[in-house]
C-alpha cells in the first residue's frame, strides 16, 4: 500500500535537517543493535540503560539545565541561526559543497553569554579557488558591521580566515604542523559547529581527522580483541593541545604585555580544561563503552570504520554533554556531578555580568590575589578541578585509563 | 562470479544502441540502461521490445536524474514497461516528486544514495528518511558517490550495514571533485576496497565510469579489484 505522504511532506521529510534522527541512531542500527536511541531535549543521545535505582547518581539531563546552562546553550542555537541569516543577506551562498563556515568557542560549546567573541574559520576542502579568500574576506566584513553582536576573534589569527582541509589532515605532528593548525584541528573534534545549511565539507574534514589518527595506531583493539583499546595518538595530540594552551597562555602573557590576563586566566581554568576533560572521556569512552564493544567486528577492515562513526557521534555532543554523559555512564556520586557543574554554571555567569568581564579583562596578574572577582573565579575553578580530580583519579572506570595513558 | 556491467549512459550519452554494441563486443553479462535525461526516457521506453538483450543476464534502468513536475505522471506511465520486465528501476531521491506515485513500484524502485551536490539521499540518515516515505524500495549503492561523501568510507559502512536487506545494485566509478564520473584510479580502488566485504557476491554490479570502447575490459577488471576484499592493502590495527 502506497504511504499516505502528501509532494509538501515528502520534501519536508527528506529534506529536513537531522533533528528528528541522529547519526548516531542511524549508526546504532548500522552496527546491529536494532534500536533507535533517542535525542532527548538537552540534546544528549540515550545510548544506553540508565541505573535508575542509585538514586545518588545525578542524571545528566538535570545538570544540563542549572542555570545558565540551558539558557546559554538556546541562545547559541540562536545565534548561530541568527549569524547564518546575517550572512546569508549579503553573500549569499557563501558556502558549498566544498566549503564550510566553522564557528569554535562558547558558540560552538553552546554556552554563548552577552560578550562572547566569534571565533570562525572558512574551512576549504575541494578545489583551490581565489574567489575563497573573497568570500572570507567578505565574511569578515560582514561579522565587523555587526560588531555590537558578534566580536571579532583574537590577535593570534588562528581564526578569521581560511583553513585547508589537506593541512588539518596532513599535517599532524611534525614541523609543518603550527601550532594554528593544532588548535584548529582539535578544537574542530572538540569544540565546533558548522554555520547554516552546507556542512559537507566540515564533516568530511572531521571524518577524514579522526581516520587519519586511527590510521597511525598500529593496533586497534587489545591483544584479546575483545575491546577497543584507547586511541593513543589522538589523545596525545589532546593532552598535547592541552599543555599548548597552558604554555601559550605565559607567552601571550608576555607578548600582550599582561593586557587580558584575567580573561584568558579564567577561560585556562574553566573552559579550557572542560575542552581537554571532554577530549580524555572521548578517547577513554572508545575503550569503556560497552556498546561499541558489542559492535567489535570479525572482519578486521570494519573495525576502523565503526571506530571512526563512533568518535563522530561522541564529538558532536557538547564539552558539558560529554562531561554530563560521563558523570551518569561511571556512576559518578551526586555530589561531584553538582559541584562541577555548579562551579561551570557559575563561572558563566560571570562571564555573562557585565561588570564582572570587564573587570576580568583589565585585571593583570599583579592585582590578581587582591581582586574580588578573580578571587571567586580561583574559588569555582578550584571546585571544577577538584571534582574532575574525584572524576579522573577515584572513578573505578576512568582511573585506571588515566594513570596508564594520561601522564606517562 | 559477480554480475558486472556498463551503463549505457557512461559508454554512449543518449545514444544506447551505440552503447549496446560496445557490451556486446566486449561480452559482459550486466547492463543498465539509461535515461538520464527526461527527454530520453519515452524513446528509449518504446525501443524496449526491439532491443536484442540476450547476452545480459542482470538489466536494469536508470529513470531521470532530473524530472519536471508535470513530466512525473508521464514517466511514471513509461516506467510500467520496464516494471513488468521485472527490471530494478533506478530513481535519484530528489528527482521524485509525488512519492507515493512511485510507491506502487514496489521493491524494483532502488533508490540511489546521492553525491555531495544533492540537498538529500547522502548519508545513511538521510536514506533512513527516504526509506521511511517508500517503505518498499531498494538501494542502488553508489560506491563512487559514498567516497566523495566522506573519503574514510565510514559512511559507506554506515549505509550498506544499515541498508543491507535494501542493497540491490551498485553503481561503480570514480567521483571526481566536479561529481563526474571518471575511471577508477588506485586511490578509489583502495577506497572501495575497505567496505569491499559488505557487498555480497550476489548483487549485480553496473560500472558508469565514463570510458571509450577499448577500455572497457581494463575499467571491468579495475571495478573487480575494487570489490575484491582478498586482497585489502595495510589495514591500520592488525
Amino acid at each position: 500500500m502506497a504511504p499516505e505522504f502528501a509532494v509538501g511532506e515528502y520534501k519536508a521529510k527528506v529534506y529536513s535537517s537531522l533533528d528528528e534522527l541522529s547519526q548516531s541512531e542511524i549508526v546504532a542500527v548500522a552496527n546491529g543493535s536494532g534500536h533507535a536511541s533517542l535525542h532527548r531535549p538537552d540534546g544528549m543521545v540515550e545510548s544506553r540503560a540508565m541505573n535508575d535505582s542509585l538514586s545518588s547518581i545525578p542524571r545528566a539531563p538535570e545538570l544540563l539545565e542549572l542555570p545558565p546552562l540551558a539558557s546559554a546553550r538556546k541562545l547559541a542555537d540562536t545565534m548561530r541561526e541568527e549569524l547564518d541569516v546575517l550572512l546569508s543577506g549579503p553573500i549569499p551562498k557563501y558556502t558549498s559543497e566544498d566549503t564550510s563556515l566553522v564557528v569554535f568557542g562558547s558558540l560552538a560549546r553552546g554556552e554563548w553569554t552577552s560578550a562572547g567573541d566569534l571565533d570562525w574559520t572558512y574551512l576549504i576542502d575541494g578545489q583551490a579557488n581565489s574567489d575563497h579568500l573573497r568570500i572570507a574576506q567578505s565574511i569578515r566584513k560582514v561579522l565587523k558591521e555587526n560588531e555590537e553582536k558578534f566580536r571579532a576573534p583574537g590577535q593570534t589569527g588562528t581564526f578569521g580566515n581560511m583553513a585547508f582541509s589537506h593541512d588539518v589532515i596532513h599535517q599532524i605532528g611534525g614541523q609543518a604542523d603550527t601550532n594554528r593548525n593544532t588548535t584548529q584541528r582539535i578544537l574542530l573534534l572538540l569544540e565546533s559547529a558548522a554555520i547554516g545549511k552546507n556542512t559537507q565539507a566540515y564533516e568530511r574534514v572531521i571524518r577524514g581527522v579522526i581516520n587519519r589518527y586511527l590510521e597511525e595506531d598500529n593496533h586497534l583493539l587489545i591483544e584479546k580483541e575483545t575491546r577497543y583499546r584507547v586511541p593513543r595518538f589522538l589523545l596525545n595530540d589532546i593532552v598535547r593541545f592541552w599543555r599548548t594552551m597552558a604554555v601559550d597562555f605565559a607567552s601571550k602573557q608576555r607578548d600582550r604585555a599582561g593586557e587580558g590576563w584575567g580573561l584568558r586566566n579564567a577561560k585556562l581554568r574553566m573552559s579550557r580544561k572542560l575542552i581537554f576533560a571532554s577530549g580524555l572521556l572521548v578517547c577513554f569512552g572508545c575503550s569503556l563503552d560497552s556498546d561499541l564493544q558489542k559492535k567489535i567486528s570479525p572482519e578486521k577492515s570494519d573495525r576502523k570504520l565503526v571506530l571512526v562513526n563512533y568518535i563522530r557521534e561522541q564529538i558532536r555532543l557538547t564539552p558539558l554533554q560529554i562531561l554530563a554523559r560521563a558523570i551518569e555512564q561511571y556512576s559518578v556520586s551526586k555530589k561531584i556531578g553538582d559541584q562541577l557543574f555548579e562551579a561551570y554554571a557559575t563561572f558563566l555567569s560571570l562571564l555573562d555580568d557585565e561588570s564582572s568581564r570587564g573587570s576580568l579583562a583589565k585585571l593583570r596578574a599583579e592585582d590578581s590575589r587582591t581582586d574580588s572577582t578573580f578571587k571567586r573565579v580561583r574559588e569555582i575553578s578550584q571546585k571544577f578541578e577538584n571534582g574532575l580530580d574525584v572524576l579522573f583519579f577515584e572513578n573505578s572506570c576512568l582511573a585506571p585509563l588515566t594513570r596508564k595513558y594520561g601522564v606517562f | 562470479m559477480r554480475l558486472m556491467g556498463f551503463s549505457t549512459g557512461a559508454l554512449a550519452k543518449g545514444d544506447f544502441r551505440a552503447a549496446l554494441q560496445i557490451l556486446k563486443e566486449t561480452h559482459v553479462n550486466a547492463v543498465e540502461l539509461s535515461a538520464l535525461r527526461q527527454n530520453e526516457l519515452v524513446p528509449l521506453v518504446r525501443e524496449l521490445n526491439e532491443l536484442d538483450l540476450r547476452e545480459f543476464r542482470y538489466m536494469s534502468f536508470h529513470a531521470p536524474s532530473v524530472m519536471d513536475s508535470d513530466f512525473e505522471p508521464t514517466a511514471i506511465e513509461a516506467l510500467q514497461d520496464v516494471y513488468l520486465r521485472k527490471w530494478p528501476i533506478i530513481v535519484h531521491p530528489d528527482a521524485l516528486h509525488d512519492p507515493s506515485r512511485w510507491e506502487p513500484f514496489g521493491d524494483l524502485l532502488c533508490v540511489e544514495n546521492m553525491d555531495k551536490r544533492k540537498p538529500i539521499g547522502q548519508t545513511a540518515a538521510q536514506l533512513f528518511k527516504i526509506f521511511e516515505v517508500l517503505p518498499r524500495a531498494s538501494l542502488c549503492f553508489d560506491i563512487g558517490h559514498a567516497r566523495q561523501v566522506d573519503p574514510t568510507m565510514s559512511e559507506s559502512a554506515s549505509i550498506l550495514k544499515c541498508f543491507k536487506e535494501r542493497l540491490r545494485q551498485v553503481h561503480i566509478s570514480e567521483v571526481n571533485s566536479e561529481s563526474r564520473h571518471d575511471p577508477l584510479s588506485m586511490e578509489s580502488i583502495l577506497a572501495f576496497q575497505k567496505v569491499a566485504h559488505l557487498i555480497p557476491e550476489s548483487v549485480p554490479v553496473i560500472v558508469e565510469s565514463r570510458v571509450c570502447k577499448e577500455e572497457v575490459i581494463e575499467e571491468i577488471q579495475n571495478a573487480r579489484k575494487a570489490l575484491s576484499f582478498n586482497n585489502v592493502l595495510a589495514i591500520a590495527g592488525d
